[in-house]
């Protein structure tokens, strides 16, 4: 009799389950939170297909919100904007957490590198709320703005720029302030990969005459290309919920670069000047649902396509 | 003899009617009261409030108070599990949408008949009926909704040399001083004429905090006294405050960062000298105003200004209403033992305008924490306000009704403390806004208003931030309204407002 005739015979489902009833048990909760706080919600997409201001009864209206959403310019704006600011703060954020990992990887002193990270940490745990205030003050084009009086003194400027009140300077504005936010906490994940590389691939390298710069370009880069690409593709998912870091940020004056679908959202219910219609403003996350998992999907696609495996 | 024998029958008749509406109010065994946290809080002693109101009306009383900044969110959630409380606390927004929905009673006839209206002491008629929708009344308010009035820091006024100013041109001739005359005597060009949150409001009146540069220009949708309504934002009158403005900001009289300032941030800015006019609220807001100044060691002195003549009158905002839901069991019990009580005249007037004796407002001979006063000694008998509950060293100044705002006066013969209480600075601020200000008028919810006016206060907003800020001219602007779809947006608003007379 060849292995390939020999077959497992499985117990009983029940039998199985009696004997592993205590796993099941301990999963029950973990399940019923999946359900009641994942899957259960998911029924709230039928609004987006109804006219509901809460009071009555939703009024069932097919696709007409979305009709009314795509012929909307400020939804294609916010559409746009959010795409933009998104993937671009994805970017820089992944290259610049890349970079400082790198460099906090070549510190020797372990004291130095532990109070490196300690300090790059700490504006991931500042609420945004505060960041934006800490920024303004720093941004301002009054006498009390540090980052204009530098620049002044410098004789860079002839005067003040509103960075934070001026379309043409905004993004720049949030993107530095981003990665001052979001970069030093984006490390750890790569540290942690770098930590796990075997220190023979060093050793065999520099008794091959490789310099600091060759290990990294040759061991440590490759080293990290996986981890690159499962954060790139976890973020993604991500980029249609950008919120805060936009919301206390943005202004009057900048509407037509930083309004995202989300603070797009937050306006439609709040500046209606009544009860808004939550059918309307469901479609628009429905719709944001539907691309951020397209995003993840394709970038996923792309990752088989280019690695021959993806994440999922 | 037929015709006075029918006369006599009818006015026994209306009259047995009557008799018969007043019997029928059944006083309810419980009234669910949902309110936001201009009612003394937990921590400052509600449970005494509720205990002392209970007391009087021998009602049980259930309240729901959320967090002040969540107030909304809970109604709208509560509204919409369908366990609607008895009686609510609206702002107008709310109250005109949630009356267009059905969600309130109807309590016109309840007031014309009410104990209140009878009494000869509410002064409330106008406030009353600025708050009818198509004539019917869904919601009452105890108090005047109150305004911006604008101060003036005396001390720069003196030391450029000028008076206040009555009009445009001495308006923005003083600001031009601040700017230029080094008010604050530093040495260093540092000071703006003026400040405000944002360069129009967030919810009406709008131009509140700029009332100076908008003047007759108001950027939301406006009744005209042929009954029609217009969007303010596409009259003529916008063009000139929008020119006004960007000339204000272009000469630096007013501070740059008002495009992203809180109320807070203008606040610190003025208790730091850093501008020297301000219009904000009218009443206890002045004795704030000049003892945040005094603690920083500068003049508290501020002029409150009459309206400036291109102004005329500021703006005195719809108040917040009490309103009752209709699904309330017996609406005309709530209206009778909640509502018209709140301004009884004596000590339920009293509860509701400064709490509890003992807890929040004290008669008796002994020494309290006063603020920035430090400590004072009242004698027997003396009315005084006592220390707050959960703000060590700070005392309370009022609870849900503010004394200057009130619009019923205690019964004669009741000890009203007002006197004693208001500090003469908040005292003549009220008294100047009373004199000079003009009601604003709610704006009725529309189906076309929930669809389109989001995107078209989003944009309106931006465009008057570019105009001011120099990046657009008006012209530019009322062509990307156009282009933007804020014309038409504009326009349907406006027809299905019309459509509603």
């Amino acid at each position: 009799m060849n292995a390939a005739n020999i077959q497992v015979r499985k117990a009983p489902l029940k039998n199985r389950i009696l004997k592993y009833k205590w796993f099941y048990v301990m999963f029950l909760p973990v399940l019923a939170f999946v359900i009641v706080f994942h899957y259960l919600p998911m029924f709230g997409v039928y609004f987006a297909f109804t006219k509901y201001n809460i009071i009555k009864a939703p009024v069932w209206v097919g696709l007409k919100n979305f009709k009314r959403l795509f012929s909307m310019p400020n939804f294609w704006r916010a559409f746009s904007n959010t795409l933009e600011i998104s993937v671009t703060s994805l970017l820089l954020n992944t290259g610049m957490s890349v970079i400082i990992s790198l460099m906090l990887n070549e510190i020797v002193s372990t004291r130095a590198k532990k109070v490196a990270q300690t300090i790059i940490y700490l504006p991931h745990f500042m609420s945004w709320v505060v960041t934006a205030a800490v920024f303004q003050m720093l941004f301002s084009p009054t006498t009390s703005g540090l980052l204009n009086q530098l620049l002044l003194k410098m004789g860079l400027i002839e005067e003040s720029i509103y960075f934070l009140g001026n379309s043409q300077w905004w993004r720049l504005s949030y993107y530095i302030i981003n990665i001052w936010h979001n970069t030093g906490w984006g490390t750890i994940i790569f540290m942690a990969t770098l930590t796990g590389i075997d220190p023979g691939i060093y050793e065999a390298a520099s008794i091959d005459g490789a310099g600091r710069w060759k290990k990294m370009w040759y061991i440590t880069l490759p080293s990290l290309a996986n981890t690159i690409i499962t954060v790139l593709i976890l973020n993604l998912a991500k980029v249609m919920n950008l919120f805060e870091s936009v919301f206390v940020l943005q202004n009057n004056a900048v509407m037509d670069v930083s309004q995202v679908l989300q603070t797009y959202v937050y306006y439609q219910t709040f500046n209606s000047g009544g009860i808004p219609d939550y059918g309307y403003t469901t479609a628009i996350g429905l719709f944001r649902s539907l691309v951020g998992a397209a995003l993840v999907l394709m970038c996923n696609y792309a990752s088989k396509k280019v690695r021959g495996r993806g994440i999922m | 003899m037929k015709k006075l024998l029918a006369l006599v029958l009818a006015l026994v008749l209306c009259m047995g009617c009557v008799s018969m509406a007043t019997a029928e109010v059944k006083k309810p065994e419980k009234i669910t009261m949902m309110v936001d946290t201009t009612v003394f809080t937990q921590a400052n002693g509600r449970d005494l409030f509720e205990a002392r109101w209970e007391e009087l009306t021998g009602i049980d009383l259930e309240i729901i108070q959320p967090d002040h900044s969540a107030y909304y969110d809970v109604l709208q959630q509560t509204i919409a599990s369908g366990e609607w409380p008895d009686v609510m606390i609206l702002s107008s927004t709310y109250y005109s949408s949630y009356a267009a929905e059905g969600v309130l009673w109807d309590m016109t006839d309840a007031w014309e008949a009410s104990d209140l209206k009878a009494s000869g002491r509410f002064v409330g008629d106008r406030v009353i009926e600025g708050l009818k929708i198509d004539g019917r009344l869904y919601g009452f308010a105890p108090t005047r909704g109150n305004g911006c009035v604008t101060y003036v820091k005396k001390a720069w006024l003196d030391k450029v040399g000028m008076q206040a100013p009555t009009n445009y041109a001495e308006y923005t001739a003083m600001l031009d001083a601040f700017v230029n005359q080094d008010p604050d005597g530093d040495g260093v060009a540092d000071t703006y004429g003026v400040s405000a949150a944002g360069f129009v409001g967030g919810e009406a009146p709008f131009v509140n905090y700029l009332a100076e540069f908008y003047q007759d220009a108001y950027p939301f949708f406006v009744q005209q006294e042929d009954g029609s309504w217009v969007d303010g934002f596409t009259q003529e009158s916008m063009k000139g405050a929008l020119e006004r403005l960007a000339e204000a900001y272009a000469k630096g009289w007013i501070d740059p960062t008002t495009l992203t300032n809180a109320t807070k941030d203008c606040r610190n800015k003025f208790y730091d000298d850093g501008f020297g006019v301000f219009t904000y609220w009218a009443g206890t807001w002045a004795t704030n105003l000049k003892t945040n100044l005094e603690a920083k060691n500068l003049s508290g002195e501020l002029v409150a200004l009459p309206p400036i003549a291109e102004v005329g009158a500021y703006f005195d905002r719809v108040p917040p209403v009490w309103a009752i839901s209709s699904t309330c069991e017996n609406p005309e019990g709530v209206f009778k033992y909640f509502i018209d009580t709140m301004l009884d005249g004596g000590d339920m007037q009293m509860l509701w305008t400064y709490g509890v004796e003992g807890a929040h407002w004290s008669k008796a001979a002994e020494t309290v924490l006063a603020g920035t006063e430090k400590e004072k000694t009242y004698a027997e008998g003396e009315f005084h306000m006592l220390e707050n509950m959960e703000t060590a060293g700070t005392l309370y100044t009022k609870n849900h009704i503010d004394p200057m705002l009130s619009l019923a006066t205690f019964a004669e013969g009741y000890y009203d403390p007002k006197e004693d209480s208001v500090k003469p600075e908040a005292k003549a601020s009220s008294e100047l806004f009373n004199a000079s200000s003009k009601l604003a008028k709610i704006v009725p919810t529309t189906e076309e208003m929930s669809m389109y006016n989001g995107d078209l206060t989003t944009l309106k907003n931006e465009l008057i931030a570019k105009v001011t800020m120099g990046e657009m001219t008006y012209d530019e602007a009322m062509a990307k309204f156009e282009a933007d779809g804020g014309k038409s947006w504009s326009d349907q608003i406006v027809n299905s407002l019309n459509a509603l007379n």
